[in-house]
């Protein structure tokens, strides 16, 4: 007998049912009353794991049913798979990114950009019918594959598992590389070995060492920029154009400025407007690239600017979120802290710089649409030096009126780890708010150290 | 018959601190130097005096590095940030500023943490990753403009042509002198151990290099007349090694000694801290630029990703250096965390592979708890390439008979 699931409740449906549309990349629109039935009928029977009555572990998007856009969001995840399926199909060309970069010259040259995270959510909703723990087991696995081609030292691992020993319909691995993380580029490389000879390779080198005040490095990186985009032309054989790239800025930008909007009112409520979860799956969709489709992406993140307006002005409080929440910030890689524990435990995450960082920088419009990408992405805040980027991080923790600051990264992660400490050490002397660094590992269930950890930083707090 | 010219370098190494101590105070300044793509000619000419930063094999200062730089860090670059923070090594204690470069990720982080936690002045050069471009050659030349001006600065003085000519004709000199050296390791009968002259090379990083080059000038020749005619043979009843992957630094010889205990004989290398960084150097233009530009021309460093694995230059001169000292198998050196290297070591055992070469991988850190697992692991392959290499004889004997 299978385990009893968690649905929707019908008492919500008839709110949901007035909310807006998606609308995606080719036109089509998928209404609400498409979307719940997914949420209701089909998504349960294809991927019961994540409708598991399990508030700690689960991989549910929302806990918030009556805040309609997560529910999208949760939708757009757990159709993810089968659309990119049919982009393949349809003869959509698909790229292998990396997590902390904007996505603006695929969007230019039509081609759908997918971070690591995203190319396992895509590979491993191939198969139905998993429980929470044979769909851990089943990443565990597949990430072991990679271990064992690469390092077992290897955090990031360039999708390999994915695109070489599963068959993933990943057309070009083309990544920023070393921004933010050395082993996406060690990742990229390991492609040369394996058995996959289709997929196309390309470095898109970002220079080191804080280069955005040099012309001649921004302009070495446009021309990485440049040469990115044909690369991506000559797999889909179309031929995009400087005017495809400015477009293509001005949309990402729009998404770039709701998201910052929303960020702000966020914080600006007295009460936290939403929870831990639901604000990230929000905010992080400001960057267009979380289910890759750009349009949907956009139209969510309208309609979640506005609702969570209205729930600002209505001093509505996010679900399950206690009274007079620890606010933490969350520094480091790109993994964060079981949420859902840690505000049973009186917490709230206001704000994570990785996903921050190149969601809230615009693009210029006018000029070269090359160099301007390039200068904004070598400005990247994340990526610059220790003290400009505690100067900058300590900005954002002010504006999240933080309590507390948490550096996290994951195992292997040598890139992040190495400055966490002295970044922590400028938040501490500048703000004297507690700080602490904690490491953790991809994909398991087991964190309870790791929890007692958050849970002990929260008490003191 | 040891090499006398080689105990006047071991003394000449334990008075160079005191030597550092004294041009400091007569108003030289010291450069200590970390990377594989710094133009060490540059600092030379400016009038610095360059030591490379390299120290190994103190699990202790590894320790000591990682409550500054994490316990993730590669456990050479978190040993340097931890002889950093102890400030007791003589040569830490005579730098005066330092120069970096970003070819490998890690060792860019180290130039950060070193220069907040320790205030040192740290000048970086950045190295671009797609190496082989057009376009990351110009970048790269504006770079080590750029790191030669901040380079100035500190000297007080800009760069003298003429200077930078003579600087590079030294250096020319001294990877002259050391590649023909290095023939007579890997020779029959030879009077000089490979470990000699891995010692040889990094007392250079030290040591005043005029006064260098005169006493490897001496050491080649006490070994001329020791060996006039070395001949490098395959067939010479040892078990001939070639040492590959993380670099192994001054103070790090656990692996170098397990190899040599258990009858092994290296016979090559393309360690960051061996050979490797003297082959191939052809300076075409006497500028920063040019010098520069001549360094990542050179066996691009693991750090590099390089996305074509025919044509990767790495993995030809790894054969190349293989074929030229007869080695019949690699040890494949991996530090924890040295992910240039250790991402690649399947693959390069693959590759090896298809030319009948056998690879073992020894990955390990500075710690001596592995010391008794490691020397298993030697044994049993130097063991099995003996035992291959007699099997070969006798098949040849046969096959004659």
């Amino acid at each position: 007998m299978g385990k009893q699931l968690f649905r929707y409740s019908e008492a919500n449906k008839e709110k949901f049912l007035e909310s807006d549309n998606i609308t995606f990349n080719d036109g089509s629109v998928v209404t609400p009353e498409e979307i719940w039935h997914y949420l209701t009928v089909e998504g349960p029977e294809k991927y019961p794991g994540t409708f598991e009555i399990n508030l700690y572990q689960g991989n549910r998007a929302s806990r918030d049913e009556t805040l309609p856009t997560s529910l999208k969001t949760h939708y757009l995840g757990l159709t993810f798979s089968e659309r990119m399926e049919r982009a393949k199909d349809k003869g959509k060309s698909i790229a292998f990114i990396q997590g902390g970069q904007a996505v603006d010259p695929y969007t230019a040259a039509d081609t759908i950009a997918l971070r690591p995270f995203l190319v396992g959510q895509w590979y491993h909703g191939r198969e139905h019918g998993n429980d929470i723990n044979k769909s851990v087991l089943r990443r565990k696995q597949s990430k072991e594959k990679a271990f064992h081609d690469m390092s077992f030292e290897a955090c990031q691992t360039g999708g390999y598992e994915h695109i070489q020993s599963g068959n993933l319909r990943v057309d070009v691995v083309a990544p920023y590389t070393v921004l933010r993380c050395s082993d996406v580029s060690y990742g990229v490389e390991a492609h040369r070995h394996g058995p996959n000879k289709e997929v196309k390779l390309f470095n898109v080198d970002y220079p080191l060492r804080y280069q955005a005040s040099k012309p001649w490095a921004v302009e070495y990186f446009a021309q990485n920029l440049r040469r990115l985009v044909k690369t991506l032309d000559e797999v889909s054989g179309r031929k995009t154009t400087e005017d495809d790239l400015l477009k293509a800025i001005k949309l990402h930008n729009e998404g770039r400025r709701l998201g910052t909007e929303l960020a702000e009112l966020w914080w600006s409520a007295d009460i936290p407007p939403t929870n831990s979860d639901d604000r990230l799956s929000l905010v992080s969709l400001a960057n267009l690239d979380m289910h890759g489709d750009v349009q949907a992406s956009l139209s969510v993140l309208k309609e979640a600017r506005n609702i969570i307006a209205e729930r600002v002005k209505n001093g509505v409080k996010g679900h399950a979120v206690t009274d007079n929440p620890k606010r933490i910030f969350i520094l480091g890689s790109c993994v964060g802290i079981n949420d859902s524990r840690s505000e049973d435990a009186g917490a709230i995450v206001v704000g994570k710089d990785d996903q921050w960082s190149h969601c809230s920088s615009l693009v210029e419009e006018e000029g070269d649409p090359f160099y301007n990408l390039a200068k904004a992405t070598l400005e990247y805040p994340y990526e610059q030096s220790i003290e400009k980027r505690a100067e900058w991080t300590i900005e954002q923790i002010k504006k999240s009126r933080a309590d507390g600051v948490i550096f996290i990264h994951n195992w292997g992660c040598n890139t992040q780890a190495a400055v966490a400490r002295p970044i922590l050490d400028v938040i501490k002397r500048e703000t004297g708010i507690p700080t602490y660094i904690q490491e953790r590992d991809l994909h398991g269930l087991q964190h309870e150290q790791e929890q007692n950890r958050v849970n002990a930083f929260i008490e003191m707090l | 018959m040891p090499i006398k010219t080689l105990e006047i370098i071991r003394k000449r190494l334990e008075e160079r601190p005191a030597e550092l101590q004294t041009a400091r105070q007569n108003g030289q300044k010291v450069v200590g130097w970390v990377g594989y793509n710094v133009p060490e000619e540059i600092i030379h000419a400016l009038g610095f005096i360059p030591v490379r930063i390299a120290v190994g094999g103190d699990d202790r200062l590894v320790e000591v590095g990682a409550r500054y730089a994490s316990s993730k860090t590669c456990v050479f670059i978190r040993e340097i940030v931890g002889a950093f923070a102890e400030n007791q090594d003589p040569y830490i204690q005579q730098t005066d500023l330092l120069a970096f470069d970003a070819t490998c990720l890690q060792n860019y982080r180290a130039a950060e943490v070193i220069e907040y936690f320790f205030k040192k002045d740290v000048v970086v050069l950045a190295v671009p990753r797609n190496f082989d471009w057009d376009e990351a050659k110009k970048y790269f030349a504006h770079e080590a403009n750029e790191f030669t001006r901040l380079l100035e600065e500190r000297a007080g003085a800009p760069l003298d042509s003429a200077r930078l000519a003579e600087s590079v004709a030294l250096y020319n000199d001294i990877r002259e002198t050391l590649k023909s050296i290095y023939t007579f390791q890997a020779s029959r009968d030879n009077v000089i151990s490979w470990e000699e002259v891995y010692d040889l090379i990094q007392a250079g990083e030290l040591l005043d290099k005029k006064e260098y080059l005169s006493l490897l000038q001496q050491t080649l020749a006490e070994l001329k007349e020791l060996q006039p005619n070395p001949v490098i043979e395959a067939d010479d009843g040892d078990s001939r090694l070639f040492i590959s992957g993380s670099l192994i630094p001054r103070g790090d010889r656990k692996l170098i000694g397990i190899i040599k205990s258990v009858g092994g004989r290296i016979v090559g290398d393309d360690l960051w801290s061996g050979i490797l960084p003297h082959l191939d150097l052809d300076i075409k233009e006497i500028s920063p630029a040019g010098v520069a530009l001549a360094y990542l021309n050179r066996t691009p460093h693991a750090a590099l990703p390089y996305l074509d694995l025919e044509s990767d230059r790495r993995l030809k001169k790894l054969h190349e250096l293989l074929s030229t000292s007869k080695a019949q198998g690699v040890i494949y050196h991996t530090l924890r965390y040295c992910d240039p290297f250790t991402f690649k070591a399947k693959e390069t055992k693959n590759v090896l592979a298809k030319s009948g070469i056998p690879l073992l991988e020894i990955h390990t850190e500075y710690a001596g708890s592995d010391y008794e697992a490691m020397k298993t692991r030697v044994e049993a392959f130097v063991e099995m390439i003996r035992i291959k290499a007699e099997f070969v004889e006798e098949e040849a004997l046969l096959a004659n008979a």
